[in-house]
């Protein structure tokens, strides 16, 4: 089928719209709401308008270029001075009940609204409409919704829907006070599982982490507090998006140069926690496969420890009691490090740079504390890291790369290393159950039948000796982590040994990393790459023969899975579910609310007190 | 309409403010008499506005129009959210006097904007009135004077083409609406402002809403009923939905004469708002006709006993079953024992009978279809013995036929016919329906009669028929049906089921009662309040309507519950504005010959997962499934939202909703 495009003749399919015909002929129209990733055309911003004749007409249609299809023989134009106008009216509107406090704005600077309104010469806002404002959520949730600077693109809603299939978010309020908001009223009622991707597609500043980066700076500037960092495995492949590197930079040395330039007292790496999670939740799935106790699924992501906990909860005994590595890397600062290096537990405070927003819920857990103090005191995502370092003065660009100086928890292995990728953790298992089972290492270390990029895999693996050969599943998303789940409840699958990652991609996509406007993960594959470089250019490449491990059990944990490291480094879950009865009078005050009556009052109040 | 004085309408300009026009004027009926001793003074719309006094203010009534869209705006979409409030606005500055008139070109510039860049009806719509006034009666644009600021006033009422076709007018976009945004129990609770038996609308409604849907112009109509259907059963079928009791606010109490939809709905509707309520129902269980006569493979009983039975209990009504008007029961004893009203839902159960010869209704192998759809009733949820084998031949073409012969399938004969005097095309049950009951073996026979029972011993053997063939078209372009001479024939058979229709069963109501019945036994009512001839006794659904759908039942207890607390409360029934605003819309068919404007993107109805036919035919388990939420959410996207609004500006104000 053909017709034209600013006099261009094009070629298209039946039902393709106009935006994606102009697309592939490299002809650019604004958009804002739309997030083609997702396939996620929700028609509400208005900006994408064409002008289109059909046919045999000479009247000119003004239409959205995202819902509308290319119909045979018609011509469109996408910058007449007209459409041009109309869509910077759009735009204007668009901004006039925006709260356009940019400076306050998590996303300033790097914001996709400012980009549309760029992008149609907006140049001057003549009304304003800011009533229906409300100051953001309070509270202790990870992520936080300001409905002031939402612009109803729903794609929270979409993504939560169609990725991770978790459909936390619903649609709400009415007119000026439109936007979302969790469904079932509250936190824990909801099916949310803090995975953060609500934020990744955000297209402002409406969807964020919730920023503690001053709590940070207070910390830092406190003469009396230790501060202690220990950062991610993916932190150092993702930060450097923030300053402008190529997607995939490794800036660990400037990251370790950047904490020493602010003033960090320790500085330690969660690699070595990783490690340390191999050799626990490994010596524990070694005695579950030799109790032929049935599956066992890995327990370092947090979203994933929510949804089962509030999904799944019969799968709750098939979990690694093994914390994850940010909760064991937290543990051991405040006895092993404290201890050997006498320092006051009380006084150190421990903050970690993950790529999750879901740890920040994590840290807060009372399985994951001492008296009531935590292990981990303050999680910051890389996206709030980022703003820590630029509190400094900082640019990770220019800084020059440093080392670890720590003797005791900095040294990792490569398995540690590829910890934050889809298929690592258990490629790192693999690599030291071999060693366990077999004495002797796993030849070429690489297990390459484990690595790859669909949302659920699955492999056997000959491990040799009494073991034999294991199933093993990796999953990476919530979709297809509840299609996995699904299988193994219902026995149509059998597998020995599960991996779990809840944001597609693993760690180095999560929900707390650096947002990419207008696509989804877009350099999943190139930070998938620069850890498989990092793991290859290490020595060692196996946890069990990481030397600082080593010496942590033969000074102080003993041997893994001991007494002691099951009660430092282990804990468990709480089956908690979600949901709530039909509440049908809220419903029908909601109605209400929308109907007439009550809001033609309240309109008229606005009205004689304009904004 | 004779007294226009100006206005736009369809596009064309009327202009009598110096005498008469020159074209004949629109002529739309009910606006002059909308109010009686209150003047219509203008009517707003969509498709334009018509002025009918001349000191009329213009600017008022569209400043009320678009404070009305305003409020109406659901807020996704840019130009509506902001546009609408934006002309409010500036239409009350300039209605006020605040602003000179310059800003009549901006109203112009956003009004147009805001109706060709809109995402739904209500931004699309709203504004083209208030177009065309800027357009063509500029000069009729002037400040509000102190005596327009008392004597105008405007009622407002927002709808939608498949609202207005429901005959209980529920809101269907705002549940679509709830579904897609994810707010499943919201979307119920809408359908649950009307009546309480959304989980079984949602599966055996006729839906009229769909054949209203202006989505049928591009692909198909929206699934509507599925939606419905979907939302209900999250909540149902999962055991959320509960009611508490709700605080008792008057001590009038009501008598409910009939447990079916009509009753339940009623009964429902005055629990809510503070009334005690007793039903009374010659049956032991709830659900009238939708209990009776809709076979649990299309509606399970369960799901229908939660929706009536249960929800009537958890407001606390009360139930009296085994009671039946007629039978020791009578509305003089009802009045007499402290019932302040009493509703007459007692249906419409009587199975009508042929009238050919050698029918005698106790003959053995013959049978009414509603007394069938009973006894296969009984048997399904009660264990009564009911053996059936051998040919079952079923006469009639309606949804009851189509009981009747899925039910005889599942009951065990071994072969079902069907028969019908006109054509498939010609047969009023569900299309669905028509095509579900062949794919279980159903045998059709179009363009046959009946004529008479082969008896013997009292025991029916063959049905006598006569082949029929239609007749040329009539002046209206329909096709009747004759009987071809010559063609009678005999067809064996073991059981001959009547489904040709029911009526109202006689001797329910005492002459001396003073409740006035047609020469149909159906009981006389005003349709616009549903009271009968007796004060304080009202009655709705099939004994009054004659065999209907559940919907009308519905709306018909929905309305009589509105009648009765207004009566209870007010010793008298007023007739709300939308009712009248509703007859109006219906009368001059002002949702009807729209057309797409812009082109859509084509989306694929959904369809439900259905029980395979060999699977299903020998037993009552539910046939239609419910649609996956990921099918429900994209159904919901097909939804245009054509809501409109129509604004009667009155010289003083409605009762009810005006402002």
């Amino acid at each position: 089928m053909k017709a034209r495009i600013n006099d261009k003749e094009v070629h298209f399919e039946p039902n393709q719209t106009i935006l994606e015909a102009a697309r592939a002929n490299g002809i650019f129209i604004p958009t804002l709401c739309e997030y083609h990733d997702l396939d996620h055309t929700p028609g509400t911003c208005r900006v994408c308008l064409v002008e289109v004749r059909q046919p045999g007409s000479d009247e000119a249609q003004y239409l959205t270029s995202c819902n509308t299809p290319m119909t045979e023989n018609s011509a469109v134009r996408t910058m007449t001075p007209k459409v041009q106008e109309m869509r910077r009216f759009q735009m204007e509107m668009a901004m006039s009940d925006h709260n356009e406090d940019c400076a306050t704005c998590t996303r300033q600077g790097d914001c996709e609204l400012i980009d549309a309104a760029n992008s149609t010469g907006l140049k001057k806002i003549r009304f304003h409409y800011t009533k229906a404002w409300m100051p953001p959520e309070a509270g202790t949730k990870p992520v936080v919704y300001d409905k002031s600077r939402c612009i109803r693109c729903y794609r929270c809603i979409a993504v939560c829907r169609k990725v991770q299939d978790i459909d936390a978010l619903e649609a709400d309020g009415w007119g000026p006070t439109a936007g979302v908001r969790l469904k079932a009223g509250t936190y824990d009622a909801s099916p949310c599982v803090s995975c953060g991707q609500c934020v990744m597609v955000c297209p402002t500043g409406a969807m964020s982490e919730r920023d503690q980066v001053q709590e940070v700076v207070d910390y830092i500037a406190d003469p009396d507090i230790v501060t202690v960092f220990q950062t991610a495995p993916a932190i150092r492949v993702d930060l450097g998006d923030e300053f402008g590197l190529p997607p995939g930079s490794n800036v660990e040395g400037q990251i370790i140069a950047a904490l020493r330039r602010i003033g960090v007292d320790v500085i330690l790496d969660t690699n070595f926690g990783a490690d340390l999670v191999i050799m626990e939740e490994g010596t524990e799935v070694l005695g579950r496969l030799k109790a032929k106790a049935g599956p066992t699924f890995t327990s370092c992501c947090p979203a994933w420890i929510n949804y089962a906990e509030k999904h799944y909860p019969e799968i709750l005994p098939m979990i690694s009691s093994t914390r994850s590595p940010q909760a064991v890397m937290g543990k051991m600062i405040k006895t092993y490090l404290a201890e050997k290096r006498a320092i006051d537990p009380a006084k150190i405070r421990v903050v970690s740079i993950m790529p999750c927003t879901a740890k920040k819920e994590e840290a807060a857990r009372k399985a994951l504390s001492e008296n009531g103090v935590p292990d981990v005191d303050i999680v910051l995502t890389v996206r709030e890291f980022a703003r820590l370092i630029r509190r400094y003065g900082l640019d990770v660009g220019r800084l020059e790369p440093s080392t670890y100086d720590d003797l005791l928890m900095s040294e990792y292995s490569g398995a540690g290393a590829i910890f934050a990728t889809t298929g690592g953790v258990m490629e790192a298992a693999v690599r030291t159950l071999y060693y366990v089972v077999n004495g002797k290492e796993l030849e070429g270390i690489e297990v390459t039948g484990l690595r790859g990029f669909e949302n659920v895999r699955s492999a056997t693996v000959e491990v040799g000796g009494e073991l034999g050969s294991i199933r093993l599943a990796i999953c990476h998303g919530l979709r297809g982590t509840r299609k996995l789940v699904e299988a193994v409840l219902s026995g149509e699958e059998k597998f020995d040994f599960i991996e779990v990652m809840s944001c597609p991609g693993g760690c180095v996509d999560g929900g707390g990393t650096p947002r990419q406007k207008k696509s989804y993960i877009p350099f999943a594959k190139k930070r998938q790459e620069a850890l498989f470089t990092l793991d290859r250019q290490k020595k060692p490449r196996q946890s069990h023969n990481n030397t600082q491990i080593q010496k942590l059990y033969a000074d102080f944990l003993e041997t893994p899975n001991s007494e002691k490291a099951h009660h430092l480094l282990h804990t468990h879950y709480t089956a908690r579910g979600c949901g709530a009865n039909a509440d049908i009078p809220a419903a029908w005050a909601e109605l209400k609310d929308q109907r007439t009556e009550e809001r033609r009052q309240r309109t008229e109040d606005r009205r004689q007190n304009p904004a | 309409m004779n007294n226009l004085i100006y206005g736009v309408w369809n596009g064309e300009v009327y202009d009598c403010r110096r005498g008469e026009a020159s074209k004949a004027t629109p002529s739309l009926v009910g606006l002059d008499d909308f109010a009686p001793h209150n003047k219509t003074r203008a009517f707003v719309a969509d498709r334009g506005f018509l002025i009918f006094e001349r000191d009329t203010s213009l600017i008022k009534a569209f400043s009320q129009y678009m404070t009305q869209a305003a409020q109406e705006s659901c807020g996704r979409c840019t130009p509506c959210r902001v546009g609408t409030q934006r002309l409010r606005d500036l239409l009350w500055e300039f209605a006020e006097d605040q602003a000179d008139e310059s800003i009549l070109d901006e109203i112009e510039a956003i009004a147009e904007h805001v109706a060709n860049t809109s995402l739904c009806g209500i931004g699309q719509s709203t504004p083209r009135a208030l177009i065309a006034a800027l357009r063509h009666f500029r000069d009729e644009f002037k400040p509000i004077s102190p005596a327009q600021a008392v004597f105008q006033h405007s009622f407002t009422y927002t709808t939608a083409p498949c609202i207005e076709a429901c005959p209980s007018k529920v809101d269907v976009p705002r549940y679509i609406d709830g579904v897609r945004d994810g707010k499943f129990d919201f979307a119920l609770g809408v359908v649950l402002d009307n009546y309480p038996m959304a989980g079984a609308c949602g599966r055996v409604c006729v839906r009229f809403c769909e054949s209203a849907c202006r989505r049928a112009m591009a692909e198909a109509p929206v699934g509507i009923r599925q939606i419905k259907r979907f939302a209900a059963d999250q909540a149902i079928t999962n055991n959320r939905l509960h009611f508490s009791k709700p605080a008792e606010k008057h001590d009038k109490s009501v008598a409910v004469i009939g447990a079916g939809p009509a009753g339940i709905t009623c009964a429902y509707r005055l629990l809510l708002q503070g009334f005690k309520v007793d039903i009374f129902d010659a049956q032991q269980a709830a659900g009238g006709m939708a209990s009776i006569g809709i076979p649990s493979y299309r509606l399970p009983k369960d799901i229908l006993k939660k929706e009536t039975e249960d929800v009537v209990r958890e407001l606390g009504g009360q139930f009296y079953y085994g009671k039946a008007l007629g039978d020791g029961l009578s509305v003089d004893d009802l009045l007499k024992n402290g019932y302040g009203a009493v509703f007459l839902a007692y249906g419409a159960s009587q199975g009508t009978h042929f009238g050919i010869k050698n029918e005698y209704p106790d003959l053995d192998g013959y049978i009414t279809g509603v007394d069938f759809l009973f006894k296969v009733y009984q048997h399904v949820e009660a264990g009564k013995t009911f053996n059936l084998d051998g040919d079952v031949v079923v006469v009639g073409g309606g949804n009851v036929a189509m009981d009747c012969v899925r039910s005889a399938r599942r009951m065990g004969a071994k072969n079902v016919h069907l028969l019908y005097r006109r054509t498939e095309e010609d047969m009023p049950a569900d299309r669905e329906e028509i095509v579900a009951a062949r794919d279980e073996g159903v045998l059709y026979h179009f363009l046959t009669n009946p004529t008479g029972l082969v008896v013997d011993n009292r025991r029916v053997k063959a049905l006598e028929l006569v082949k029929m063939r239609q007749t040329e078209r009539d002046a209206k372009g329909r096709r009747n049906v004759e009987a071809i001479e010559g063609s009678t024939y005999t067809m064996p058979s073991d059981l001959v089921i009547a489904a040709i229709g029911q009526q109202v069963e006689r001797n329910v109501l005492k002459p001396g009662e003073g409740i006035e019945l047609d020469r149909d036994n159906c009981v006389v009512v005003d349709p616009e309040t549903l009271e009968t001839t007796r004060k304080g006794v009202f009655a709705g659904g099939d004994c009054v309507l004659k065999p209907q759908t559940l919907v009308h039942a519905l709306g018909h207890g929905e309305r009589a519950a509105e009648s009765i607390a207004d009566y209870l409360l007010n010793g008298a029934v007023s007739i709300k504005p939308e009712y009248r605003m509703q007859e109006v819309l219906k009368k001059n068919g002002l949702l009807k010959d729209e057309c797409l404007e812009k082109p859509v993107v084509f989306r694929p109805r959904v369809v439900s997962p259905e029980l395979d036919a060999v699977a299903r035919s020998r037993n009552f388990d539910e046939v239609e499934h419910n649609i996956s939420k990921e099918a429900a959410y994209e159904e919901t996207e097909r939804c245009m939202r054509c809501y409109r609004l129509y604004s009667l500006v009155t010289e003083r104000e409605l009762a009810g909703n005006a402002s």
